[in-house]
């Protein structure tokens, strides 16, 4: 999910989060994958930005996050269950979609 | 310094004229053993403040209703007394908490997901109440880097240099940690048990007497969110789990699995939620 300016939006992005008002009623609803007519309306609004799928920047590889939970586990991967906990978190990683 | 003498030091902290005035305010409230949801209801109404923040918060990841809390009173309702109590201490203590630390907000955040995760998993009654024992647990380093900001800054350079444990670090420049100072105040502020002891039993499970579930819960959320290395609380390690926690939450390949899997989710909405909130 990534928060981009309502400026910026190009037709064929997917909301990731609804868009509400200020009193929290929904205006388009998650998952809506934006037409013209949605963004011009959402242009028209007193609405900034809006978060639609995708991953925000430049991510971190696959390597480097591995790498980092090598590095905040070496005090106590010994120790009784931690092998356990870190695979759960390197299998985790490895299934990401990056 | 001995112990006795840091005990009350830390517990006054509210003379303190660095303390926010937000908590002081607050600490008047909170500290009455009985207070009705009316009184809480109004305290926080008359400061716009406040209201936003307590509004940011329920409706973040944190509790799992995102975006369909509009007014104070739903939350307190939803929410119950309790969970609303706590929650009030921690938004008027996070800029404390970014002062302390940075990142240490961020810790704080995802160990309340990951609390309300694992006692949702264990079928706990009050998941929320959990979290918000997630959310409080390292309230004594505020406290500590309050009262002592020199000192606690000594610490904080020493466990990085040294790349030990943060509660080492604490041990050595204080003799005490900050899960002692969070369990004092947490006792002096009349916090109930639910939180006194996950706040100061988060490093030492098996003490838990009261609530040992709950703090079990916390000690484990605090696990997985160094796991996950989201936020900051000192060190970049991820502490040893209690056997003893382990064998007691009973978890399966597929629960852990399950859990993760929602936390990292989560965690990834949170950080949506904390770039809301640095805008507005």
């Amino acid at each position: 999910m990534k928060r981009v300016s309502v400026e910026l939006l190009k037709p064929g992005a997917k909301l990731a989060k609804p868009v509400v008002n200020d009193s929290g009623m929904i205006l388009i609803g998650e998952g809506t994958v934006l037409k013209d007519s949605h963004i011009d309306r959402l242009q028209s609004m007193s609405i900034s930005t809006v978060f639609v799928e995708g991953t925000a920047g430049p991510s971190k590889t696959r390597e480097e996050l591995l790498a980092e939970l090598d590095d905040r586990f070496k005090k106590t991967e010994d120790e009784p269950y931690m092998q356990t906990l870190k695979r759960v978190f390197k299998e985790y990683i490895e299934g990401m979609s990056l | 310094m001995d112990i006795r003498n840091m005990r009350s030091q830390i517990e006054n902290i509210d003379t303190l004229p660095t303390i926010p005035s937000i908590l002081r305010k607050l600490l008047a409230v909170i500290e009455k053993p009985r207070i009705s949801i009316n009184e809480i209801g109004s305290f926080i109404a008359n400061d716009p403040v406040l209201t936003s923040r307590v509004l940011k918060v329920v409706n973040s990841p944190i509790y799992g209703f995102p975006g369909r809390i509009s007014s104070l009173n739903q939350a307190l309702i939803l929410l119950g007394l309790n969970v609303v109590r706590g929650m009030l201490l921690g938004v008027s203590v996070f800029e404390a908490m970014q002062k302390t630390m940075v990142g240490l907000w961020e810790h704080s955040l995802g160990c309340a997901i990951a609390s309300r995760i694992i006692a949702k998993k264990k079928g706990l009654k009050e998941p929320e109440e959990v979290s918000i024992a997630g959310l409080l647990h390292d309230i004594g380093k505020v406290v500590m880097g309050l009262k002592f900001p020199e000192e606690y800054a000594l610490a904080i350079a020493d466990a990085q240099n040294g790349h030990i444990f943060m509660i080492d670090a604490e041990k050595k420049q204080f003799n005490i940690s900050h899960a002692d100072a969070g369990g004092w105040i947490s006792l002096k502020w009349n916090f109930p048990q639910n939180l006194v002891e996950p706040i100061e039993y988060h490093h030492k499970p098996h003490l838990a007497k009261v609530v040992p579930l709950q703090t079990a819960v916390v000690h484990f959320a605090d696990v997985l969110t160094r796991a996950a290395g989201f936020g900051f609380s000192g060190d970049i390690f991820v502490p040893a789990v209690n056997p003893s926690v382990w064998q007691l939450l009973n978890l399966s390949d597929d629960d852990l699995k399950d859990i993760v899997a929602e936390f990292e989710d989560s965690l990834g909405q949170a950080e949506d939620f904390l770039l809301s909130d640095e805008q507005s």
